[in-house]
């Protein structure tokens, strides 16, 4: 079998057939959305629209791969997310260049609040290549510490989870604070300029929806060879059974600290990739209540697999967007009512439906159940 | 370390070891001394500490006083109370818990291959190939606790006496100098039971071995010495018949096992 | 003094003054003088800035204040009135107008309110004006009261400071020292530096004294400080401990993260809100009846609170029970659709709760201010504490809720009759939740997203406490509620708030299972 060679299965990550197609359908629909645009068959509008939602599955896979396949529910993947946001967001202010009121360089609310020259630690951020390298370091580091504190004195579960959630709603007070040098609770808006490129220009929104589309393609094909390696097995076997790990000379620690590690830094490219389609970042970006949203795509979609982030993640954006519209004051119950649904009836979600469906139509026909195709595990309950 | 004076044939020893949770002496002044390649049985009644024994061993806690120390085949002494559980288990300590402890969502193959005497650390997992070794050593693990033809099933799908076996296996497979068992036939078949019997007398001679058992059929098959585990403390040492004759361990343990037999 | 005029009524007397000059206007004044009703300063700025007017001539004439654009009110009666002809704007000669400025200055000096009498007194004391001080002498004996005796006394060593002799100034220095008061401190260190620079007699002596005094106010001052921090502290303390505690139930008893606990605290303040328009629908907002609606919605918010929790209970945790990652999912999508129904039915902005007579207004021990607000959530908070260690120790349900978190399945087979306890459990924590809803609706906002602004703290107090240990979750609230407090000063609100909360991650760094961490034997714990 393929999957024994860690590096060959670099090339061929995926179990069955059902993947190879969803991957590939996947990555038609990056290629062919914006050929379809470039005709005019759909707005620049809608574009920017779907560009957003390629960074929300983004996102929603750096949660899987914690929670789903690691057993680690973070509450607090909106703030790796943000600091993401934040970092390129804070390149993106500098591009600006000078405001036509203040006559300075300096990013509006720093001319609001009085300051003269920029804060030392804005400076480096006119360089891009240095940006791009804080969208990583940041969220990283900051999981790394959290991550090594936390996984060290083993707080797991639900500690967990309220831990991380503790430490977004830390991070939404502070980024809230004027003096904090990150526009308070305006954030960043209104940008100008990314890489050269005009941000409003038809053919920028184009470039950031294919960036976001390779984004998803290469983390989806990454964390399918992941799971593939020992790794990625030591990683589910710590979700079944820590101890076991532990007890066979494993330090679950340093691998539950790498995967946070991992996880955050993809939320955080996820986050840089979605501020310039956005227009804009701002604390809320953060609020736990945020964190909370991402668990829901991931429930929804079907946690433990690869594609039910994805899918969770574009169908609960496409119903709110829908349903806000819609149903502006009853949308929050709908939300609510779906989540409340999943969780008891659906616990893996439309992928996990999928799947049970496939295998009873496969058992109704007689055939044998093949359980190495299956990436879905089953629950133990 | 410097090479100390050691008994020639001890691979591990507990020396004055006491643990108390919440004023409760779990372990009150035990010595306990293991020999190479010795089956030892552990009994007592419930609440003896004989599991707090095994997490004291094999780092899951502290003693709060006393030593524990692991004698390695080089004439290095270590301490175990200084290091992590994984720390432990790359020494040669390997540990079967009370509850069968098996990856439920992987298959009987890789619960074995996770548990292969590998480099352990995160980037070689990362770029880890399998070797035709690893494939031989896995065949032959697999062989030994019998579940070669459900290799590729997931072990959540085991009846309970396999997961007690896939278990076993896993503990062999990480080729460990001591074992320490936790009530490997509990939930088991009397077949199964002596089928386990069997391995674990198998295995005297190249690893050390404790078992923890309540079983006392069971006990009376595998027995050689057997150390009487009593309030934390060694109540009594010696071969079955010695140690099912005294008159205390009688009153202590015996008395009551007929006790709950009987109920 | 002139018999006839001290009978006339004092709005008689202000039009005598108004009207008249020479004599009869000085006799008329040195009544008024002696009055202190608050007509005479109303008259006096009116008067001041060109709103009385007299109307008619001769004996005739009327006295009017104009209330507003075409607005007048006769003096004498105080009724409202539509002036007959145009009425002529009548002025105070500048003379007159300082006169009457000092009469209104020292108006509340003789209010027959204490607490104007109080304030007005440390009014002129601060300002240190040399007119005053006489008059102020001259009421000290006056006072029967003697909070009020205090305050006049404090004011007239204040005013010495300045405007004394030399040995008065000695001496009022050493007794603002020895009532360690705390406004008379920059005055007392002003006096020195003056002095110094004046090179005045008796130099030495004034700093001896006045080195005492400082010394006392600051000891006291430091002492008043730490100690209204701990008052502080301990009504934060019990806010988090009236929102966490049904919380520690629900989540430590019984493993139940529940992230709709917040909405449970919403659903308190709410019902309070309610049973407060009820009460304003049947007595009145000015009835004494009014003021009892608090005690009606604490029951109230009680039982609603439980009876949703345990419909909550029974419609969906029950089923979520052993899956405490998944009843944290489910109940987040509950809190969602509860914070839209409160939206829905009370609208979005923040509804408005009043507080009863009885809880507003403030009680002074030794220089510290004590709300009743504060006071009786300390009280209430240990009474809650203390009912529920009794209903847990001492019932029937309480052994049969410890023995189900024990062992669930153990004492189901045991006859406990364990879905009824959990329903009980769960919606007593609820109870709680509400309980603490209609208290906080007292000292905060209840609106839609009331909830959510206690929920991380209530979490961290549990995790803090140690999960499933009450005793604990009671120590932590206090003791994240003094730390809160007493970081405060120093980094404000919202830094002080950042630091408790990093402060606690690194704290569970070292005491992962909190303060009183549940041992446990199971492996997979």
């Amino acid at each position: 079998m393929s999957g024994r060679n860690s590096l060959s299965s670099l090339a061929k990550p995926f179990d069955s057939r059902t993947e190879w197609v969803t991957f590939f359908l996947l990555a038609a629909f990056v290629i062919i959305f914006p050929i379809l645009s470039q005709m005019g068959m759909i707005s620049s509008f809608q574009v920017g629209v779907w560009g957003k939602y390629l960074c929300y599955a983004v996102l929603a896979m750096s949660l899987n791969i914690l929670w789903g396949y690691t057993g680690l529910l973070c509450l607090g993947q909106c703030l790796f997310f943000a600091l993401g946001g934040y970092a390129f967001g804070m390149y993106l202010m500098l591009m600006i260049g000078e405001d036509p009121v203040y006559k300075t360089a300096l990013p509006d609310f720093m001319d609001f609040q009085g300051y003269k020259e920029l804060p030392w630690h804005w400076k480096p951020f006119y360089n891009p290549f240095f940006a791009v390298f804080a969208v990583v370091a940041v969220p990283g580091v900051v999981a790394f510490i959290f991550g090594a504190l936390a996984f060290r004195s083993r707080i797991k579960g639900v500690y967990f989870s309220i831990l991380t959630q503790a430490l977004t709603y830390a991070a939404t007070l502070l980024f809230f604070r004027n003096e904090f040098t990150f526009g308070g609770n305006n954030g960043f808006t209104d940008f100008k300029f990314i890489f050269g490129a005009d941000i409003r220009e038809e053919s920028t929104t184009l470039a950031l929806f294919v960036a976001s589309g390779i984004l998803l393609l290469v983390v989806y094909w990454g964390l399918a060879w992941l799971l593939k390696t020992k790794f990625g097995k030591v990683q589910r076997a710590i979700r079944d059974s820590e101890n076991r790990v532990r007890f066979s000379g494993y330090s679950s620690t340093h691998y539950k600290v790498f995967i946070f590690v991992l996880s955050a830094i993809i939320a955080g490219l996820a986050g840089a990739l979605y501020v310039p389609q956005a227009g804009i970042i701002n604390p809320e970006e953060m609020k736990p209540s945020k964190g909370l949203d991402i668990v829901v795509w991931v429930a929804v979609g079907g946690r433990g697999t690869k594609f039910g982030p994805v899918i969770g993640a574009i169908l609960i954006s496409l119903l709110k967007s829908w349903s806000t519209r819609a149903f502006p004051e009853y949308w929050l119950i709908i939300l609510g009512l779906v989540f409340v649904f999943v969780v008891l009836f659906m616990p893996d979600g439309i992928v996990g439906l999928f799947e049970k469906a496939k295998a009873y139509l496969r058992a109704r026909k007689g055939g044998e159940s093949d359980s190495g195709s299956s990436n879905i595990p089953v629950e133990a309950k | 370390m410097a090479v100390l004076y050691r008994d020639t044939d001890l691979t591990l020893s507990a020396e004055g070891v006491s643990k108390s949770f919440d004023g409760f002496k779990a372990i009150n002044d035990l010595n306990f001394y293991l020999g190479d390649g010795e089956l030892r049985t552990v009994i007592g009644p419930n609440g003896a500490g004989k599991s707090t024994f095994m997490d004291l061993i094999t780092g899951r806690t502290t003693p709060d006083v006393g030593s524990l120390t692991f004698h390695q085949p080089d004439g290095h002494d270590v301490d175990l109370c200084k290091l992590r559980e994984y720390q432990i288990n790359r020494l040669g300590i390997a540990r079967k818990f009370q509850t069968p402890s098996v990856y439920t969502q992987h298959t009987v193959r890789d619960n074995i291959l996770l548990s292969l005497n590998r480099d352990r650390g995160v980037l070689r997992a990362l770029f880890y190939s399998e070797t035709q070794q690893d494939r031989d050593e896995i065949d032959e693990v697999l062989e030994i606790i019998r579940l070669g033809d459900r290799r590729d099933e997931l072990a959540g799908s085991l009846s309970h006496g396999q997961k007690q076996w896939l278990e076993i296996g896993m503990l062999l497979a990480q080729k460990p100098r001591v074992l320490l068992v936790d009530e490997p036939a509990a939930g088991m078949s009397d077949e199964e039971t002596e089928r386990t019997g069997e391995l674990l007398l198998s295995l005297e001679g190249k690893h050390s071995v404790v078992v923890v058992e309540h079983d006392m059929e069971f006990v009376r098959q595998i027995a050689r010495k057997v150390t009487v585990l009593h309030q934390g403390h060694v109540l009594k040492e010696g071969s079955f018949d010695e140690v099912a004759g005294d008159p205390t361990v009688k009153e202590v343990y015996l008395g009551r096992q007929k006790h709950t037999d009987a109920a | 003094m002139d018999q006839r005029l001290s009978k006339l009524s004092t709005r008689a007397l202000l039009i005598q003054v108004i009207l008249s000059t020479g004599e009869s206007q000085t006799a008329a004044i040195d009544v008024i003088r002696e009055r202190g009703e608050p007509i005479i300063s109303e008259v006096v700025e009116a008067w001041r800035i060109g709103r009385i007017s007299t109307l008619g001539e001769g004996e005739e004439v009327q006295v009017l204040i104009q209330v507003s654009e075409g607005q007048y009110e006769d003096l004498l009666t105080g009724s409202a009135l539509t002036p007959s002809g145009e009425p002529k704007i009548n002025r105070a000669t500048r003379s007159l107008r300082k006169v009457l400025k000092r009469i209104v200055d020292l108006l509340d000096l003789k209010s027959p309110d204490m607490s104007k009498r109080i304030a007005a007194a440390e009014k002129l004391g601060l300002s240190q004006n040399e007119e005053y001080l006489p008059e102020l002498r001259e009421l000290v004996p006056k006072q029967s009261d003697k909070k009020v005796k205090a305050a006049f006394q404090e004011a007239v060593w204040i005013s010495e400071l300045k405007n004394g002799r030399i040995d008065e100034k000695i001496s009022a220095v050493t007794s603002l020292g020895e009532v360690k008061s705390y406004p008379a401190r920059d005055f007392i260190e002003a006096l020195l530096k003056e002095s110094r620079e004046a090179k005045v007699e008796r130099l030495d002596e004034l700093e001896a004294v006045a080195e005492i005094a400082l010394k006392k106010i600051d000891d006291h001052q430091k002492l008043v400080e730490v100690a209204s921090t701990l008052v502080r502290g301990l009504s934060t303390g019990s806010v988090l401990l009236l929102v966490s505690y049904g919380l520690a139930i629900t989540f430590g008893q019984m493993g139940v993260i529940n992230m709709a606990h917040g909405e449970f605290i919403a659903i308190g303040g709410y019902t309070t809100y309610v049973v407060q328009n009820f009460f304003v629908g049947v007595f009145g907002v000015e009835s004494a009846g009014f003021g009892w609606y608090f005690i009606a919605a604490l029951p109230a918010a009680f039982v609603v609170s439980a009876l949703c929790g345990a419909i909550l209970e029974k419609g969906l945790i029950q089923f979520l029970y052993k899956r405490p990652l998944e009843s944290l999912l489910a109940t987040w999508g509950v809190s969602m659709v509860l914070q839209q129904v409160f939206r829905l039915w009370f609208g979005a902005a923040n509804v408005a709760v009043a507080s009863p007579e009885w809880l507003s207004g403030s009680y002074e021990l030794a220089g510290i201010s004590l709300s009743y607000n504060r006071i009786s959530l300390i009280v209430f908070a240990l009474i809650v504490v203390l009912v529920t260690w009794l209903l847990l120790a001492k019932t029937n349900w309480g052994l049969h809720v410890r023995a189900t978190m024990q062992n669930r399945q153990m004492s189901s087979c045991l006859g406990v009759p364990s879905s009824r306890v959990n329903m009980l459990t769960f919606a007593f924590g609820s109870g709680l939740a509400g309980l603490a809803g209609a208290f906080l609706s007292q000292i905060g906002n209840v609106g839609p997203s009331m909830g959510q602004t206690y929920i991380v703290d209530s979490f961290m107090v549990v995790v803090v406490g140690g999960v499933g240990n009450l005793l604990g979750a009671a120590l932590s609230s206090m003791g994240i509620g003094m730390l809160d407090q007493g970081l405060q000063p120093v980094l404000g609100p919202v830094m002080g708030k950042i630091t408790v909360l990093f402060g606690i991650i690194l704290f569970l760094q070292f005491k992962p299972g909190g303060l009183f961490a549940a041992r446990s034997r199971s492996l997979d714990d």
